[in-house]
C-alpha cells in the first residue's frame, strides 16, 4: 500500500474536523513511458514517475480539493489541514475506521509495457515506423511513439471505503508525411488499448505503420472538400468521436449539474432517431477506457445513456449525484492526483443499428463519406461541436469516388442526434484522450457507419 | 527529501557511476484556485509540487528520466534508468549540455506575493455578484474564478552552471451564462489584473458579449472579406507556433524548411518573441538548458528571419540557439517553443479597421483548433461565430459556420493589423498574443 492504513485514517479525521460531510483521499503512483521515433531512428526516450495525494472534501454541493507530491506524514498532514482549514472551522479529528475491499481485475496484464526490455519496445516501434516509410518514396518523415502507462491508485474515503487498484495501458502512435511539388499532407494510425504489449498479438505493428502512410498518400492526391451543407457518411471506429463530441459530453452529471447542458431535464425524453442506442461501458476487458472501479473507487458499469433514441441515463459521479439526486454509475475520473474528478466517459459508443452498411453508402445522390475522423470538441451549454475529417471522400450517385482534404463538420448535439438516419451494422471503436476540467483520460470512442441526412461540411 | 538533499544524491549516484556529464533540473510549483457557483465559493483548490529530472551524456547520446518521488531509493533508479535510455538513443543530433552565457538578465517583473487564500475567495465572490448585476438575464451556471500559480525551477550540471528561477501569474475569469426567450448563450473572459480598470470592466464585457450571441442567426456559404479578432487570431499563432521551431523544419514537418531569410508574409507582418515582454507576469532569463533568453523577431516586415532553436537544431545548422529550448515541467524534455510570441501591432484603430473592411464578418470565437488546424500541410478549418459588418459597423451575430484556409497563405494576405495586441494567459512561459487582423476572400462554410 502506498499509505499505511493508519496514516489514511487520521488524514481523513483530520478532513473531517472542519465541518465536511464526506472526505476523500486519492493516491497514485505512475510511471510513463515513451519511446520515440523520427527521422528513421530512436529519438528520444521520456520516463516519468508521479506520486501524490490529493484530498477532497464536501459539505453539501461546495467542495475543496488539495494536492500534494509530499508523501512523508508531515506532507500529508499539511495537505489534510490545508484541506480543513480551506472549508470551515476547526474543531477535534474525527475517528474514521477503513476497511479494505477487493474487486476482481478484469483487465489483467501479460507483458508489462514498462518491464519489458527496452529492445522488445524499440523494435515494435520500428517494425511500425520502418513499414511505413517503406510505402512510398513520397513519404518524407515518419514519427512514432510507443506508450507505456502503469497506473496504480488508492481510494479512501470517510465512509470507510479503502480499495487499489492498478491500469496498465499501453499504445503505439504512428504519422507520416507525404510531400510531393513542395506540398506537406499527413495521415495517421493510434491503437491503444488496456493491457500490455499483447496488444501486438491484435495489430501487427507493421500494418500500423502502412496505415497512416497510406492515409497521408490519399490526401497527397486529394482536392480541398467544397464547403456547404450535404449528407455525410461516417465510418465506424473513431467516426464515433461525434457522439462523444455532440452528445457524450452534454450527458456527463458535471455539466447537467449545474444546469450547463443542453440534455439537462430531458431523462426519459425522446432526443435521437429511434434508430439510435447509446452506451457507455468502463467494464469492457482491456479496452482503451476501461477501468476496474472509477476514480472514487466506485466500479465501473455498463450504462445505456439513449436507446432507441429515448434518454434512459447521465453518466454521473460524487459530486453530480449530490446535484442531481441520480446514483453514481461509476464514471468520475481524472488524470491524475493533481485534478479534482468530474464525470467523464471510459468507452462510448453507438450500437450496431438496423441498416446495412451498402444501402447506406448507395442511398447518397451527392455527399462526403468520411472515412477516418480527427478529434473535436463542443460547448455542452449549446451543443455546438466540431470535428475534423483526416480522411475523407465525395459520393456521388451511391458510390465512393476521388478524396478530398481539409474538411471539417460542425452542427448542434440535439439536431444531429435527430439527423442520424441510418446506422450500420459494422461496430468498431477507435482510441483518443479527451480533454476536459479533470485532464486527458483515455476514452474509446465508437460507431458502425452511420449516415448523418445533413450537415455542415467546412472546407473551400 | 529537499531539494538540496535531492541535487546532492544526484550527484554522488552520477559520479558513482562514472558518468563525467549530467545535468539536474529541478522545477516545483502551487496553485490556487478558487470558483464561485450562484452566490456562494463552490469549490476550493490548491496544489503543491514538483519534481527533478536528471540527463546524462553517454557514449555521445542523451539518457533521461524525471520523478517527483523524492526519495534516496528513487534517485540511484533515477540515474539508472538516464543511463539505460541513453544506450538506445540513436539521434544524430549532438548531444550538449551547456556550460554557461556570458551574462543574464534580469526579469523586470517585481517577484509576486504568495496567494492570500481569503483574498482570492473575496475576489471571485464579488465578481460573481457583479455578474449577476450586469443583467437580468444571467443565469445559474455562471461561474467566477479567482486563481494564483507560481512555479520556481533550478538547473545544474558538470559543467559548473548554476541557475535559478521563478514566476507567478494571478488572475481571474468569468463564464457568464444568460438565458432569455428559452435560449442560452455564454462568453468568456479573464483579466490579469487583479485591480483597476481592466477588473472593473470584465463582469460588464464579457456579460454584454453573452447577450450579444442569443438570437445569432447561420449565414450563407460562400467567401467572405474577415476580421479576425486578435483574441482568436493568438489562437491560431498558438496552434501553428511549431511550424516556426527549426527541429520540425529539419525533420520535413514544418513547410518553413530553407525559408530563412526569405519573405513569408504580408509586409506589414513583424512576429516577434519575447521572453522578457513588459507586462507580461511570466519572465524568464534562461531556457530549459540554461541558455539567456533574448528578444527576436522571428518574422520581420514579412521577412522570416530566424526559426527558433536550441542548442542541438542550431549545432545541426551551424547557427547560434536563440534560447527556444524550455521546458514546460520537470517532467517535459526539452523542446522548443516560444516566449511571449505576438504579431506586432498595425497603426489603425479597431473601428478604423472595421471601415476599412466594410462589408463583411468580424469572428470573435473559433472552436477545437486542436482538431481543426494541421500543422504539417499548414490547413485548418474551424467552427467559428461573430459577427456581420456592414459598411464598417459591427450588426447581428453570426455562428454555425467554418473558416477554412492556409496558415502560409494567411500570412501573406495580411492587409492590415489593428493597433491594440490583445495577450492570453501564459501557460509556463509562453503567451500568445495578436491585434485584428483584416483578411479577403475566406472560404466561409455556413448553411
Amino acid at each position: 500500500m502506498m499509505i499505511q492504513q493508519s496514516l489514511l485514517e487520521e488524514l481523513l479525521g483530520v478532513a473531517m474536523s472542519t465541518g465536511g460531510d464526506f472526505a476523500e483521499i486519492y493516491a497514485e503512483h505512475t510511471r510513463n513511458n515513451s519511446v520515440q521515433f523520427l527521422d528513421r531512428r530512436i529519438d528520444r526516450i521520456t520516463d516519468t514517475v508521479l506520486s501524490g495525494v490529493g484530498i477532497r472534501i464536501f459539505c453539501g454541493e461546495r467542495t475543496v480539493y488539495a494536492s500534494t507530491s509530499d508523501l512523508t506524514r508531515e506532507g500529508l498532514l499539511a495537505c489534510a489541514r490545508s484541506a480543513a482549514a480551506a472549508m470551515g472551522e476547526g474543531s477535534a479529528p474525527l475517528a474514521i475506521r477503513l476497511s479494505s475491499v477487493a474487486h476482481a481485475d478484469a483487465h489483467p496484464v501479460r507483458i508489462d509495457p514498462n518491464a519489458a526490455p527496452m529492445k522488445l519496445r524499440t523494435d515494435i516501434l520500428k517494425s511500425a515506423c520502418f513499414a511505413s516509410q517503406e510505402c512510398s518514396e513520397l513519404i518524407t518523415q515518419v514519427q512514432g511513439t510507443l506508450l507505456g502507462v502503469d497506473h496504480e491508485i488508492l481510494v479512501a474515503n470517510s465512509e470507510g471505503l479503502l480499495v487499489q487498484d492498478r491500469h496498465v495501458r499501453t499504445r503505439i502512435v504512428v504519422n507520416a508525411v507525404a510531400s510531393k511539388d513542395g506540398e506537406n499532407q499527413s495521415g495517421g494510425c493510434a491503437p491503444g488499448r488496456g493491457m500490455g504489449l499483447e496488444l501486438f498479438d491484435l495489430y501487427d505493428p507493421a500494418e500500423v505503420g502502412r496505415h497512416a502512410a497510406e492515409m497521408a498518400l490519399v490526401n497527397l492526391r486529394a482536392e480541398y472538400c467544397k464547403a456547404g451543407q450535404m449528407t455525410v457518411a461516417i465510418e465506424n471506429g473513431f467516426g464515433g468521436v461525434i457522439f462523444h463530441e455532440a452528445c457524450g459530453h452534454s450527458l456527463e452529471a458535471t455539466q447537467v449539474g449545474v444546469g450547463m447542458s443542453e440534455m439537462c431535464g430531458k431523462l426519459g425524453q425522446k432526443i435521437a432517431n429511434e434508430k439510435i442506442t447509446a452506451i457507455d461501458d468502463g467494464t469492457i476487458p482491456g479496452a482503451w477506457g476501461s477501468v476496474n472501479i472509477d476514480d472514487e473507487g466506485t466500479p465501473t458499469q455498463r450504462n445505456v445513456l439513449i436507446e432507441k433514441g429515448i434518454l434512459k441515463s447521465y453518466m454521473v459521479d460524487r459530486l453530480g449525484s449530490r446535484r442531481l439526486g441520480l446514483p453514481m454509475t461509476g464514471n468520475s475520473r481524472r488524470q491524475g492526483y493533481t485534478y479534482e474528478p468530474t464525470s467523464r466517459m471510459t468507452n462510448t459508443f453507438i450500437d450496431n443499428g438496423p441498416d446495412r452498411n451498402e444501402d447506406i453508402i448507395a442511398s447518397i445522390e451527392y455527399g462526403l463519406y468520411a472515412k477516418e475522423m480527427g478529434g473535436g470538441s463542443v460547448n455542452p451549454l449549446t451543443g455546438a461541436f466540431n470535428f475534423s475529417v483526416r480522411e475523407g471522400y465525395m459520393i456521388r450517385n451511391g458510390k465512393i469516388c476521388e478524396p478530398v482534404r481539409g474538411a471539417s463538420l460542425i452542427g448542434t448535439g440535439s439536431q444531429i442526434l435527430q439527423d442520424i438516419d441510418m446506422v450500420g451494422q459494422n461496430l468498431a471503436t477507435g482510441q483518443g484522450m479527451c480533454g476536459s476540467a479533470s485532464g486527458n483520460v483515455p476514452t474509446d470512442v465508437g460507431q458502425p457507419l452511420i449516415r448523418v441526412k445533413k450537415i455542415t461540411v467546412g472546407g473551400r | 527529501m529537499k531539494f538540496d538533499a535531492v541535487k546532492d544524491r544526484l550527484i554522488a549516484e552520477a559520479e558513482q557511476a562514472g558518468i563525467a556529464e549530467y545535468e539536474v533540473y529541478f522545477m516545483e510549483s502551487t496553485g490556487v484556485n478558487a470558483e464561485t457557483l450562484k452566490d456562494e465559493i463552490s469549490s476550493f483548490s490548491s496544489g503543491v509540487g514538483g519534481g527533478v529530472c536528471f540527463r546524462c551524456i553517454v557514449d555521445g547520446h542523451m539518457g533521461s528520466a524525471s520523478t517527483e518521488l523524492l526519495t534516496e531509493e528513487e534517485m540511484r533508479a533515477l540515474v539508472r534508468r538516464a543511463v539505460d535510455h541513453a544506450r538506445y538513443i540513436e539521434s544524430d543530433e549532438k548531444a550538449i549540455l551547456f556550460a554557461g552565457s556570458e551574462r543574464y538578465a534580469t526579469p523586470s517583473v517585481p517577484v509576486a506575493s504568495s496567494a492570500d487564500a481569503a483574498e482570492l475567495k473575496a475576489l471571485a465572490l464579488s465578481l460573481q455578484r457583479k455578474v449577476y448585476a450586469a443583467s437580468p438575464y444571467v443565469a445559474d451556471g455562471t461561474q467566477t474564478a479567482a486563481f494564483a500559480e507560481e512555479i520556481r525551477m533550478e538547473l545544474l550540471n558538470s559543467h559548473g552552471l548554476r541557475l535559478s528561477g521563478q514566476g507567478t501569474v494571478k488572475g481571474v475569469y468569468v463564464q457568464a451564462v444568460v438565458q432569455k426567450d428559452g435560449e442560452s448563450s455564454d462568453a468568456f473572459d479573464f483579466t490579469l489584473e487583479s485591480e483597476g480598470a481592466a477588473l472593473d470592466a470584465l463582469p460588464v464585457s464579457t456579460v454584454a458579449e453573452a447577450l450579444s450571441k442569443l438570437d445569432a442567426k447561420e449565414i450563407e456559404s460562400g467567401k467572405y472579406d474577415v476580421i479576425i479578432s486578435g483574441k482568436e487570431m493568438r489562437s491560431l499563432l498558438s496552434a501553428f507556433s511549431s511550424v516556426f521551431s527549426a527541429k520540425n523544419a529539419q525533420m520535413g514537418l514544418s513547410l518553413l524548411k530553407g525559408k530563412e531569410g526569405e519573405p513569408i508574409a504580408a509586409e506589414g507582418v513583424t512576429l516577434v518573441d519575447d521572453p522578457m515582454r513588459e507586462g507580461c507576469p511570466m519572465q524568464t532569463a534562461f531556457d530549459g538548458e540554461g541558455v539567456a533568453t533574448y528578444r527576436k523577431n522571428v518574422i520581420e516586415n514579412g521577412v522570416l528571419k530566424t526559426l527558433l532553436y536550441d542548442l542541438a537544431t542550431a549545432d545541426k545548422a551551424g547557427v547560434a540557439t536563440t534560447a527556444n529550448g524550455q521546458r514546460l515541467s520537470y517532467a517535459e524534455p526539452v523542446s522548443i517553443r516560444p516566449y511571449s510570441f505576438y504579431l506586432a501591432a498595425g497603426m489603425i484603430g479597431e473601428e478604423e479597421l472595421k471601415q476599412r473592411l466594410g462589408n463583411g464578418l468580424y469572428i470573435t470565437e473559433f472552436k477545437g483548433l486542436h482538431a481543426g488546424c494541421n500543422a504539417v500541410t499548414g490547413d485548418f478549418s474551424i467552427e467559428s461565430a461573430g459577427y456581420v459588418v456592414r459598411n464598417g459597423k459591427c450588426c447581428e451575430a453570426v455562428k454555425s459556420f467554418t473558416v477554412a484556409g492556409n496558415f502560409f497563405d494567411l500570412l501573406r494576405e495580411v492587409e492590415a493589423l489593428s493597433e491594440c495586441v490583445k495577450f492570453g494567459i501564459p501557460s509556463g512561459f509562453t503567451c500568445f498574443g495578436s491585434p485584428d487582423v483584416l483578411l479577403r476572400n475566406m472560404s466561409i462554410a455556413g448553411k
